[in-house]
């Protein structure tokens, strides 16, 4: 049950398809623009981040239309990726050894798929980060229309959009420190699609398994 | 009262110190609403939309005398009425003229994120001023007395200035000026607290209003608009009148320790990634790389030269 | 007002009753408020619904509409049975001590009316209501039924026992308004009627005299079958708490308009002429006679003095034909008493509408009213208007009246196109367009200039009289005619004839010597052509002219009097001497000199208005007095000086009123029940009906409601439907009802419902309230709507078709208060249905 055809020359294997990719970097343009006109409503000391995209009142109206593109991207990554997603008994015992893994200690990691439990959690805590900015966004996009009786919507998206923020915000900083500075080919992988053999087996071993399947017909 | 106590003592989402902030004396001006002897003849309403040139807009009768269901954005001034049945079987058919209260810690400026939106003078005016309003409507969130209104074509929220153009000019705002039975009164602060306080206490000591008071609720702060209830155990009674008006804890928590802590966590984060970069570096350090190549290219050159061996020594 | 607007704030208690004063005269309400705020003072209001005013109240009492004399009468009654009354002032300076006529009858001894009542023709014969005393017999060759002159010398009984004196008949006439009975018949329980009554005497409580009490009222009196004898009672009880003529007291009547005070000063009224004097009917043979008829003759105990300041009528009508007629009004030709029209009978508003409905008036002139909307049975009028063969309407908007076929009903009928009337609209000149002057409700004349000019083709209301005048004078000159003097010799001796400018009217109106003048006694001279200082100057020589007596002393040799604006009160009773004018003589309060006690000294030392100064042996004051300057104490001049006796009339004798010298309790013309004083004589014996077809009257079996109409302060009459802001303030017509009503009937506020009777229907949303409630009306419930009567066929709202197109007063009837002429626009019966 290998799946040759993302087997590529020179000992590269396709991880991201086109469609993945591009989706990907619609929801990091959105997230991007989305988190730097956020942070100049967060801080007053920030509030420069808006001038630099248009000014503020630009910042705020495309703000929430960023903010669908982003929820629909992500939206997307979940119909694409949600099913690989799902936790697996392996993944406990990578949790139980998650020292090792920041420590680089790699070697000492049980064997992992095409992702491992980290990035899982990051796939999830997106999708439900996006779920509660935009239930709160939406709120804070028309507050005008909401009835004063019906005002705890408001006072709870204001509180559940920038805590949903912050916490997408960490995972940001998570996801770009291990795809760039940490684990090296990643973000190449997002760019181009592909990454070497020798990624493909020292981050997730099991899911090299299964692309090249039988061990007698190593990729070339 | 000079244009000099217009300085600007509070501003909002201003990064650093208020130019005017502890400049001068203060001067704090008040309106005081003395709901005892409003007749609800609206004249504060139509002073306010002739003073403001606000554009009129469509009414529909809604089975009471009051103008319209809440202020609007060109609606800045409403009398509330409100039919009360009293304990003794009497009726009372309260009325409240409505409008921003200019708390001394507007939740309408704790809200805003835009630099100036919104800023509190030194006499206790809080004035919007929509060239910086960015119209996100967090003020509509941070205001306890639901008066910021917004407007969908201008994108900006708008709302009763205490005719801060008037006031600057030593003037009493429009309403003041045209209420027929001096149930409204302007002056200092200090001034209208003690009017206040008086008439409380006539209507305690002279009319069937044991419970009267002054409404300057101490949750904001204190009220740029003062009122004297009939009954100030009950505010609510009035339109809904909060009786301990408070900046929403959610916007307090919102603007004081959730922004610490996302502040030091975005920061902290950032430090510990990069302390984390300088003690254990890359997964696949560059050198390691290498080495493997090295290896390699090494264990190339041994099966070569072992081959090679091989052909020179069968 | 006897007193003023600025003049309430000097009160300690206020019966705010038949009107709504916060709602519809909130600028003059602060004053009632300075009251509360600075003196206690209390507010009882007492209203068919809960209003604007009642919110400020600290009591409120919902009375059923039209029952206002019974509750007046049994207040009456709780202060004599209670000794809240003001003794020394009731024995000295009103008719409680004067014997009456042996023959008088109380209605509550005679089936229900007062002796004299011809039941064929409900009239009274009124010779009996006199005075006891000699020289009350009709004079020998008097004209047949003319009444007898009051006696020269009244009986009277200072102990105030004689069992025919005023005050003993003023007593056993309203013992009969018991608690008891002022509940069955006006709904209001008898402990709230007691605490009411309780509250108001409470100034009289111990005998008293310091504090003051007020009574406040308007059209809610006015607007009924009996509607002057509701304020007779309210004048009654003032003068039994003696409460007249001081600082803070009084009968306050609210004017609806800014000029109405103007308007019956000025004769608006087809049976006075300015200043109040009576005109000439036909039975006045010359100009001697009218006047022996006009003028009064003292009338007072013999030891007493009454200044009768009426005696001088002849001067000032020979002053006033003087300013008519000029040079043509000599003592030869009777002061032209020829060019007089001699009124023969009832030309008051639903007459003149009958007359015209009858075919008998052919056109008119409408200008300043909405003749249509304010008068009632609209249907009629607009019935009445389709018969006219013209109509001119001067208007500031295009109104009901000047499109009256499009009224809903001829839109129903339609039978617009059969309609011939031809209709002129003039556009005319709003009150800011114009300069002029107002006279307010408190007798002041206060002067006014143009704020903005004309728009457009807009004319002066006035201008287009004069120059309609012109061109009649014109004609006549030309062509002759039946009688053209009174046209051909009128003055009209203005600057620019075809648009007189109003400061020469008003000059005009003050007076003007003729002749050399000198006062005998302070050998004061006045030139020939100065203005008059004041109407003590009129002559009835010939030698002065005088347009209204009254208004005399507004435009002096000084200048324009009512255009002072000096606001200083040097007294601090709101007296402001100097802001403006007041008639008479630039006076804030009426009959002040009953301000002090009988030797001259103010009740209250702290409101002191005018006193007695020894020293100088005058009268004195912070307000001018209204009493004869010299007249010492010890004389016993009665203080109210415009009456015969010299004192306030608790009875009132002969002519004074149509329908009983003390007020009776009438039911409405329309009412949900039998009189329960006297079932058999249910409504004002006097008032009469109209018989035509849209005159019907509806009775509780189909109409079980109560209605009364009512204005609000968003809206000004029918003009402000046309301006955007009154309009969004106060959108749509609607009924209020009460909760308990709405809930037996199913309807819900904003629901629309019709409400119908015998006339016509109105059909608009419910205003449903806690501020209504049902009464028990002698022990059965009923319910009472009101409509605030703002809208009809024309306006912003009306003309998008957004509101009902009718207007409320499609469903009064024409039946009025025969003293007055007033229609009884309150308490008639309705039905109501959900639509």
């Amino acid at each position: 049950m290998s799946q040759p055809d993302l087997l590529l020359p020179h000992g590269r294997i396709l991880r991201y398809h086109f469609h993945e990719r591009l989706t990907h970097w619609v929801a990091a343009g959105s997230f991007i623009y989305l988190m730097l006109t956020g942070l100049a409503f967060w801080s007053p000391w920030l509030f420069w981040l808006a001038l630099v995209f248009g000014g503020p009142q630009i910042s705020r109206t495309l703000h929430p239309w960023a903010g669908l593109v982003f929820f629909f991207a992500v939206s997307y990554m979940y119909a694409m990726w949600s099913a690989q997603m799902y936790s697996t008994e392996n993944d406990k015992e990578w949790w139980k050894n998650i020292e090792h893994y920041t420590k680089n200690e790699d070697d000492r990691m049980p064997p992992v798929g095409r992702y491992n439990p980290g990035q899982k959690l990051l796939f999830w805590g997106f999708v439900f980060c996006g779920l509660l900015l935009l239930a709160s966004g939406v709120v804070l996009w028309f507050p005008e229309y909401i009835p004063w009786n019906l005002r705890l919507l408001r006072y709870a998206a204001v509180i559940v959009h920038p805590g949903a923020a912050l916490l997408s915000i960490g995972l940001f900083m998570i996801h770009i420190y291990m795809s760039v500075f940490a684990e090296r080919g990643a973000f190449g992988s997002v760019i181009r699609g592909d990454v070497s053999v020798e990624f493909a087996k020292r981050y997730h071993p099991i899911w090299y398994k299964e692309v090249v399947g039988d061990s007698t017909n190593p990729p070339k | 009262m000079s244009q000099e106590t217009m300085r600007i003592q509070k501003m909002s989402a201003h990064a650093g110190a208020i130019p005017g902030e502890d400049t001068q004396r203060t001067y704090v001006v008040s309106k005081l609403i003395d709901t005892t002897t409003c007749i609800g003849c609206k004249a504060c309403e139509v002073a306010c939309m002739e003073w403001n040139d606000l554009p009129f807009g469509e009414t529909v009768f809604d089975n009471t005398y009051q103008t319209m269901p809440e202020t609007r954005w060109n609606y800045w001034n409403l009398i509330l009425f409100n039919e009360h049945e009293r304990e003794d079987g009497s009726l009372q058919w309260l009325m409240r003229k409505n409008q921003c209260m200019h708390c001394a810690d507007p939740g309408c400026l704790a809200a805003c994120p835009s630099d100036g939106a919104i800023i509190q003078y030194a006499n206790g005016i809080v004035d919007f001023q929509q060239a910086n309003c960015i119209g996100c409507g967090y003020c509509i969130t941070g205001c306890p007395f639901n008066i910021p209104k917004f407007n969908p074509q201008t994108k900006r929220v708008y709302k009763c200035t205490l005719c801060a153009d008037r006031v600057g000019e030593g003037l009493e705002p429009a309403c003041i000026k045209a209420c027929p039975t001096g149930c409204l009164h302007f002056g200092s602060k200090d001034d209208m607290k003690d009017l206040a306080e008086k008439r409380a206490t006539q209507l305690r000591d002279h009319y069937n209003f044991p419970n009267a008071g002054v409404y300057d609720p101490a949750g904001v702060g204190g009220t740029g608009v003062m009122y004297i209830l009939h009954d100030a155990t009950k505010p609510e009674l009035y339109g809904g009148l909060p009786k301990d008006p408070q900046i929403p804890l959610m916007v307090k928590l919102w603007k004081g320790p959730i922004k610490w802590l996302g502040n030091i966590a975005m920061i902290g984060g950032l430090i510990g990634l990069f302390i984390h970069y300088l003690r254990f570096g890359p997964k696949d350090r560059e050198d390691q790389d290498i080495r493997e190549q090295i290896a390699l290219a090494q264990e190339k050159a041994a099966k070569a030269a072992k081959e090679k061996n091989e052909e020179e020594h069968p | 007002m006897t007193n003023g607007w600025v003049d309430i704030k000097n009160t300690d208690m206020m019966l705010i009753m038949g009107g709504n004063p916060a709602e519809n005269h909130p600028c003059g309400f602060k004053w009632a408020i300075e009251a509360k705020r600075n003196r206690n003072a209390k507010i009882i209001s007492v209203d068919p619904r809960f209003t604007r005013t009642s919110a400020v109240a600290d009591l409120f009492c919902q009375i059923r509409a039209g029952s206002d004399i019974a509750f007046l009468g049994g207040v009456i009654n709780y202060a004599i049975e209670n000794n809240r009354i003001a003794h020394e002032y009731l024995v000295n300076f009103t008719n409680a001590a004067f014997a009456v006529n042996n023959a008088f009858k109380l209605p509550g001894d005679t089936d229900g009316v007062f002796s004299g009542f011809d039941a064929g023709k409900f009239t009274y014969d009124r010779s009996t209501w006199n005075y006891a005393g000699p020289g009350a017999a009709v004079p020998a060759g008097a004209a047949p039924g003319a009444l007898p002159p009051m006696p020269a010398n009244v009986d009277y009984d200072l102990t105030l026992q004689n069992p025919n004196c005023v005050f003993q008949l003023l007593k056993k006439h309203y013992s009969r308004y018991t608690p008891e009975m002022v509940e069955r018949i006006t709904g209001i329980p008898k402990a709230q009627f007691l605490k009411a009554a309780d509250t108001y005497t409470s100034i009289r409580k111990d005998g008293d005299m310091k504090q003051v009490g007020t009574v406040i009222y308007a059209v809610g009196w006015t607007h009924h079958s009996f509607g002057t004898q509701i304020i007779r009672t309210a004048a009654m009880l003032q003068l039994l708490l003696g409460n007249v003529g001081r600082a803070g007291g009084g009968v306050n009547a609210l004017r609806g308009h800014s000029n109405i005070q103007g308007a019956t000063d000025m004769a608006g009224l087809y049976d006075t002429l300015p200043g109040y004097l009576k005109v000439p009917t036909p039975a006045d043979a010359n100009f001697d006679a009218w006047m022996k008829r006009a003028t009064p003759t003292s009338s007072q105990p013999a030891p007493w003095q009454s200044w009768n300041y009426y005696s001088n009528t002849s001067k000032f009508t020979v002053s006033l034909m003087k300013a008519f007629y000029g040079d043509a009004a000599t003592k030869q030709n009777d002061w032209a008493f020829d060019y007089l029209p001699k009124v023969d009978r009832d030309y008051s508003w639903t007459y003149l509408w009958n007359d015209m409905y009858d075919g008998k008036v052919k056109g008119m002139l409408a200008f300043g009213m909405n003749g249509v909307a304010i008068g009632p049975d609209t249907n009629k009028n607009i019935d009445a208007l389709k018969k006219a063969e013209w109509l001119v309407v001067g208007e500031i908007y295009p109104d009901e009246t000047s499109e009256f076929w499009r009224s809903p009903r001829v839109l129903a009928q339609g039978d617009q196109n059969q309609i011939q009337t031809t209709v002129y609209r003039l556009p005319c000149a709003g009150f800011a367009e114009k300069d002029g002057s107002f006279s307010n409700s408190a007798r002041w004349l206060l002067w006014k200039n143009t704020a903005v000019p004309l728009p457009g083709d807009c004319r002066l209301d006035h201008g287009i009289v004069a120059q309609i005048f012109l061109k009649v004078r014109e004609l006549y000159n030309k062509e002759g005619g039946k009688f053209p003097d009174p046209i051909l010799n009128l003055t009209w001796a203005y600057s620019e004839p075809q648009n007189p400018p109003l400061f020469e009217v008003l000059k005009e109106m003050n007076g003007k010597a003729l002749a050399d003048l000198e006062d005998p006694a302070t050998k004061q001279q006045i030139k020939a052509g100065q203005q008059l200082p004041g109407f003590a100057w009129l002559k009835d020589d010939g030698t002065t002219s005088c347009g209204i007596w009254i208004y005399s002393g507004a435009y002096t040799e000084a200048g324009n009097q009512t255009a002072r604006r000096d606001p200083s009160d040097p007294s601090g009773m709101g007296v402001h001497p100097g802001w403006g004018w007041s008639w008479p003589a630039n006076r804030r309060v009426l009959y002040n000199r009953a301000s002090c006690d009988v030797a001259g000294k103010p009740w209250d030392p702290s409101r002191k208005q005018v006193w007695w100064n020894e020293d100088s042996k005058k009268w004195v004051g912070n307000d001018v007095p209204d009493f004869k300057a010299d007249s010492p104490p010890k004389d016993h001049m009665g203080p109210f000086i415009m009456n015969a006796e010299g004192v306030g009339r608790i009875f009132a004798p002969l002519s004074a009123f149509a329908d009983g010298p003390f007020p009776e309790f009438y039911e409405p013309i329309e009412s949900p029940l039998a009189n329960l004083l006297h079932p058999e004589r249910s409504t004002n014996p006097v008032v009469t009906k109209f018989k035509d077809t849209d005159d019907k009257f509806g009775t509780v079996k189909d109409f079980p409601i109560i209605c009364t109409t009512f204005r609000l302060t968003e809206h000004y009459h029918y003009w402000t439907k046309n301006n955007p802001m009154n309009v969004q303030l106060v959108p749509e017509p609607f009924i209020e009802m009460a909760a308990e009503m709405a809930d037996e009937m199913g309807i819900r506020g904003g629901e629309k419902v019709k409400v119908s009777s015998a006339r016509g229907e109105y059909i608009a949303k419910a205003m449903v309230t806690k501020r209504i409630k049902s009464m028990l009306i002698d022990g059965k419930k009923t319910y009472q709507i009101g409509i605030p009567f703002h809208w009809g066929y024309r306006g912003i709202a009306e003309d998008e078709g957004k509101t009902a197109r009718d207007l409320a007063n499609q469903l009064t009837h024409t039946a009025t208060d025969p003293n007055a002429h007033t229609p009884e626009f309150k308490g008639f019966l309705v039905k109501v249905e959900k639509v």
